[in-house]
C-alpha cells in the first residue's frame, strides 16, 4: 500500500499529464458533449460580449465591402421584382399557387460576430438567438450565396455550421442543364468546392451557376451556391469531377439572413410517415 | 517566487491572452500561417514552478483559447503536451551548453539564439499536435504540414518581436 502511494507521489506529474490529455481528447471526440454546448464556446455570454466588442471595431474597415454587397443585392431584388411582374410562374395552366406555401419562408437579418475559414470544419457565430426566433436547423444565406445551417442557439447567440465543413452537403442544381447533384467542400481552399454525382452524360458549361435545388427543405430554391470553373474527367468513373468557385465570400461576411421554413416541420412529419414502408 | 514575480506572471497572462483573442485571432497570412502567440504564457513561466502547476495552468489557458475558437479540447491537448515536454527541452539545451546557472526565460538572460531555439522547438511541438488533431484525416496531412511549418515560423517570430520590445 505504502509502495503504491510512493509510486503515485513519484510519478504524479506523468499521471496528471495523462489525465489532462485524456480529458482534452474526451472533449474533442465527443464534440457535442454537454460542456462544449453549454459553456465552452462562443455562445457563452462573456465570450460573446468580448467577440461583439472586438468585432465592432473591425466593422468600420469593412463598410465599403458591405455597401457594395447591399447595393448588389438591391439590384438583384429589383431585377427579380420586375421579372415576377412580367412573367407568370412556369407551371401547367391548372396549377394554382398555395399562398401559405408561397410565403413559407421568413427571413431574419443577423450580424456575424465570429467567423473562420481556415480550419477543416468551420463555424460562424451570429448575434441573434432564440429570442429572435432562431432555432437549430434553420438555413443561413448571405447576399451573395449560401452560408450554412444553424447548429446551436442560446438566447441571443447562435452558432452556424458553415458550408466549409467536412460533413456538410447541399442538394444543388446546375442552372443550364437542370441536373441535380450534391455540393461539398473538400477541406482545402475556402473559395473552391466540389460538385458530386453529376453523371458523364450531362453537358457541362464553364461558368454555369449552381443554385440550391427545390429538394432542399431548409433553403429556398435558387440561392447561389457557386459557379462551375473546371470540369475534369476521371478515367474510370461515371461522374464528372466538377470544381466550383464558392458564391459567398466568407472572408468578408458581415450580415446574413437566417431562413425559417414555416412548413419544414409539417413536411418532415409527413415524409416520416412513409419511412417504414421504404425498408 | 516573490509577490512581484507572481504579479508579473498574471500581467503576462492577461496581455498574451487578450492579444491572442482580440487581435491575433484574425491575423492569418496566406491562409496557412496562423499566429498562436498565447503559447508564450507557458514558455515564459519561471523554471522553478512545479510541473504539476504548469500542467494545470496550461490546461486552463488551452480551454480559454478553445472557447474562443469553438474547438473545445484541441488547444488544451496541445498546450498540455507542450508544458509536459518543456523541462525536457530545457534539460537538452542545458546539456548542449546553451545556458548555465539559474534559468530565466527571457531574451536578455538567455541570448537571442538560445531563446529562439527554445521557442521554435516548443512552438513546433504545440503546432504539430494542434494541426494534426484538427486535420483528423490522412488526406489533409500535407496541407496540415504546410500550416504547421508556416505557423511555427510566424508564431516564433511574433513572440521574439514582442520580447524585443517588451523590456526597455
Amino acid at each position: 500500500m505504502f509502495e503504491l502511494f510512493q509510486f503515485i507521489v513519484r510519478s504524479r506529474n506523468f499521471i496528471l499529464f495523462v489525465l489532462l490529455e485524456v480529458l482534452s481528447f474526451y472533449f474533442i471526440i465527443n464534440s457535442n458533449n454537454y460542456w462544449s454546448i453549454r459553456f465552452f464556446n462562443t455562445s457563452n455570454y462573456y465570450a460573446a460580449k468580448i467577440m461583439a466588442w472586438s468585432n465592432k471595431a473591425q466593422e468600420y474597415a469593412r463598410l465599403r465591402q458591405v455597401n457594395t454587397d447591399l447595393a448588389e443585392e438591391n439590384r438583384r431584388l429589383n431585377a427579380l421584382v420586375t421579372q415576377l411582374q412580367q412573367f407568370k410562374p412556369q407551371a401547367p395552366t391548372n396549377y394554382k399557387t398555395d399562398s401559405i406555401f408561397a410565403t413559407r419562408f421568413r427571413f431574419t437579418v443577423a450580424r456575424v460576430i465570429n467567423n473562420t475559414t481556415q480550419h477543416p470544419n468551420n463555424y460562424i457565430t451570429l448575434d441573434k438567438g432564440t429570442a429572435d426566433g432562431i432555432q437549430p436547423g434553420m438555413g443561413v444565406i448571405s447576399p451573395t450565396g449560401v452560408v450554412g445551417k444553424v447548429k446551436i442557439c442560446s438566447e441571443h447567440i447562435s452558432i452556424v455550421t458553415s458550408i466549409l465543413h467536412s460533413d456538410y452537403m447541399i442538394s444543388s442544381k446546375l442552372v443550364k442543364s437542370g441536373v441535380i447533384g450534391t455540393a461539398k467542400w473538400d477541406g482545402v481552399d475556402p473559395t473552391r468546392m466540389k460538385m458530386l454525382d453529376i453523371s458523364r452524360n450531362t453537358k457541362m458549361y464553364r461558368g454555369d451557376s449552381v443554385v440550391t435545388s427545390e429538394y432542399n427543405s431548409i433553403f429556398p430554391s435558387g440561392i447561389l451556391v457557386g459557379r462551375v470553373i473546371r470540369v475534369g474527367e476521371m478515367p474510370n468513373q461515371t461522374f464528372h469531377d466538377v470544381t466550383l468557385s464558392v458564391g459567398t465570400d466568407f472572408n468578408n461576411l458581415s450580415f446574413v439572413y437566417v431562413v425559417e421554413n414555416k412548413l419544414q416541420g409539417e413536411q418532415e412529419k409527413l415524409e416520416k410517415t412513409t419511412e417504414p414502408e421504404r425498408k | 517566487m516573490t509577490l512581484r514575480e507572481i504579479l508579473n506572471i498574471i500581467f503576462l497572462f492577461v496581455l498574451y491572452l487578450s492579444l491572442q483573442i482580440l487581435i491575433v485571432r484574425n491575423l492569418v497570412l496566406f491562409d496557412v500561417a496562423f499566429c498562436f502567440m498565447y503559447v508564450a504564457c507557458i514558455l515564459l513561466l519561471p523554471a522553478e514552478m512545479s510541473l504539476s502547476a504548469t500542467l494545470l495552468v496550461a490546461f486552463v489557458v488551452g480551454i480559454i483559447v478553445d472557447t474562443f475558437y469553438n474547438t473545445l479540447g484541441m488547444h488544451a491537448a496541445a498546450t498540455v503536451l507542450m508544458a509536459y515536454v518543456r523541462p525536457m527541452v530545457v534539460r537538452f539545451q542545458a546539456a548542449r551548453g546553451g545556458f548555465d546557472g539559474r534559468i530565466v526565460f527571457s531574451i536578455h538572460e538567455m541570448g537571442s539564439l538560445n531563446f529562439f531555439y527554445y521557442v521554435v522547438i516548443l512552438t513546433f511541438i504545440h503546432h504539430f499536435t494542434l494541426f494534426l488533431i484538427e486535420a483528423n484525416n490522412i488526406l489533409l496531412f500535407l496541407p496540415a504540414l504546410i500550416k504547421i511549418v508556416a505557423s511555427t515560423l510566424f508564431t516564433s517570430v511574433t513572440i521574439m518581436l514582442v520580447q524585443y520590445f517588451s523590456r526597455n
